[in-house]
């Protein structure tokens, strides 16, 4: 009886409140919808990291014919140089920091940059021995990358030390970057949605006052009294976290796994499953949010 | 059933005092009327009693039980033990009538079929049986203060507390809802009712306690709306000072 009646009540002050509700719907709808684009770029980054930091290697380039960096002042690398690295590479000093290398001869190279850009016109301009040849390593720990580089640049014969993270680096900085600025603007929404449900929860309790006096004066505990405001506010909150959670699966499973996954076919992107994960905190977010400001408000405005 | 001891109630410290050290009991089963001017103190009383206000001093006790020591948690507790009625009746007006008289139920987890049996019971007992699909707005200002008293009294409290219940109605509907709270009174509910209409309580001959200026001037059982015996010593000292003030409140008003 007494959960029937809670229902109804909440149905009564929806409808009467509509335009509110649909309101806090809306706001907490996109609030969230940009704290789970935040956390859905975070999955990314790590997936990214996953997959690429485990292909990323340092390069030790060699000189070439054409170098003009200053350890290249007596022309391309000779044989004993080469030699001299490599015996430097196999050195226990070294060795306990790399898992293992290849040489990469310039002819070696040169199949790769065809391979690489098979489409494009560059090829046909480009030589074998403008290509350097190079050491490429794979690190134990790809944090100690400053080892190799110090060990290495200053070495005969050696054009540069070059490590591929720092590009990827580069590139996570800039989605950490979009991905702390979606976090900004779902604070200030979140901070928005909160004043609105505040709003909305006194606009309901003051158009319902007579039944609350009545509730009180005959008695009514505080829960009967105060739960279908809560509620009211818990469920448009809630109802606004689905959407949310369902314009992100739609992305995910739409823009990311569809158009973008065809047109980068070597960037691992998140799946629609692991954006699931997303909704039960959204949803915990946005009612847990709406709940506790409902009750603050009702603690102001609601006598019991 | 309610005991007032020493009871002052200050609302604001530069003004004088709300109620001013009463000292009152009213028994089980007693009928009585709350009488005195506007502003004498009637309103405060009966919410001091429901625990809407606490008292500044002095201890209110209802049905035992000293309301200041009952936490606020268990205050809905004390409430149900009392029924309420007021001069503007306060019914849901998208309401039925039967919906009304059942909401008081409904919000205290009544079942359903408690409810079906007692609110014809209780509609019966105030005269409105067969009136239960009518709107509030369908029916007289008599009618609507019988429905509000049905709800009061539907979950049986003990106390029925009503301020001035006939202030908007005219003096034959006003008899009418006085034989309704006589005959909830006969059933055994301890009645309390605050008022201003003197026909009334000249026609009842109830218990008749006097508030003037916080202050009760008089208490006396089986009595008229004003005094039979004179008014001597301090009691006097105030009926004068405050016969004063309303002649001058009156010269103002012309």
């Amino acid at each position: 009886m007494r959960l029937a009646f809670i229902l109804g009540e909440i149905g009564s002050g929806l409808r009467r409140n509509l335009s509110m509700v649909i309101s806090v719907v809306l706001v907490t709808f996109v609030s969230l919808t940009f704290v789970g684009a935040a956390g859905m770029l975070q999955m990314q980054i790590n997936q990214m990291k996953g997959y690429w930091y485990d292909k990323v290697q340092v390069a030790i380039f060699l000189c070439n014919d054409s170098s003009t960096a200053t350890g290249c002042a007596s022309g391309a690398v000779t044989k004993e140089q080469q030699d001299n690295l490599a015996k430097m590479l196999d050195s226990p000093a070294v060795k306990q920091y790399i898992s293992d290398y290849q040489f990469e001869s310039q002819a070696d190279a040169f199949k790769h940059f065809k391979e690489q850009f098979s489409n494009s016109p560059i090829v046909d301009s480009v030589t074998q021995d403008q290509l350097p040849s190079s050491f490429r390593i794979n690190m134990k720990d790809p944090q100690k990358y400053q080892i190799i580089s110090e060990t290495f640049s200053s070495q005969a014969g050696v054009e540069t030390v070059s490590d591929q993270r720092q590009v990827l680096e580069r590139i996570f900085e800039w989605m950490n970057g979009a991905s702390v600025a979606a976090m900004v603007v779902a604070g200030v929404m979140i901070f928005c949605a909160v004043l609105l449900i505040t709003t909305t929860i006194r606009l309901s309790a003051f158009s319902r006052r007579r039944e609350t006096g009545i509730m009180r004066l005959v008695g009514a505990s505080k829960t009967v009294i105060q739960l279908p405001f809560i509620l009211e506010g818990v469920i448009a909150a809630v109802v606004g976290a689905v959407l949310a959670s369902g314009t992100l699966w739609l992305v995910a499973q739409f823009w990311l796994n569809g158009d973008l996954s065809q047109q980068f076919l070597n960037t691992p992107f998140i799946s629609s499953t692991q954006v699931l994960v997303i909704a039960p905190i959204l949803i915990a977010l946005g009612g847990g949010l709406a709940g506790i400001s409902s009750l603050l408000t009702l603690r102001r405005y609601l006598k019991v | 059933m309610i005991r007032f001891e020493n009871v002052t109630k200050v609302y604001d410290p530069n003004a004088r005092p709300a109620l001013d050290a009463v000292n009152l009991e009213i028994d089980r089963g007693e009928f009585t009327f709350l009488v005195g001017a506007s502003g004498s103190g009637k309103s405060t009383f009966l919410r001091l009693i429901l625990k809407e206000d606490r008292a500044t001093s002095g201890s209110v006790y209802v049905a035992g039980q000293n309301v200041a020591n009952i936490s606020s948690w268990r205050v809905p507790k004390l409430r149900r033990g009392i029924g309420v009625v007021f001069q503007d009746f306060r019914l849901l007006p998208q309401k039925n009538v039967f919906a009304n008289v059942a909401f008081a139920m409904q919000v205290i987890g009544k079942s359903r079929s408690i409810i079906r049996e007692t609110v014809p019971e209780v509609l019966k007992t105030v005269g409105l049986e067969g009136k239960e699909r009518r709107m509030p707005h369908e029916l007289s200002g008599g009618e609507q203060q019988r429905v509000a008293i049905a709800r009061a009294v539907v979950n049986r409290p003990g106390i029925l507390l009503a301020d001035e219940p006939t202030g908007n109605l005219d003096p034959i509907t006003s008899m009418g809802i006085m034989g309704v709270l006589d005959k909830i009174n006969q059933n055994g509910t301890t009645v309390v009712m605050a008022t201003h209409d003197d026909d009334i309580v000249n026609e009842m001959r109830k218990r008749v306690v006097e508030l003037r200026n916080g202050v009760v001037v008089r208490d006396e059982a089986r009595a008229l709306y004003t005094s039979m015996i004179p008014v001597v010593g301090e009691s006097r000292r105030m009926k004068d000072a405050s016969d004063a003030e309303i002649d001058r409140a009156q010269g103002v008003q012309q």
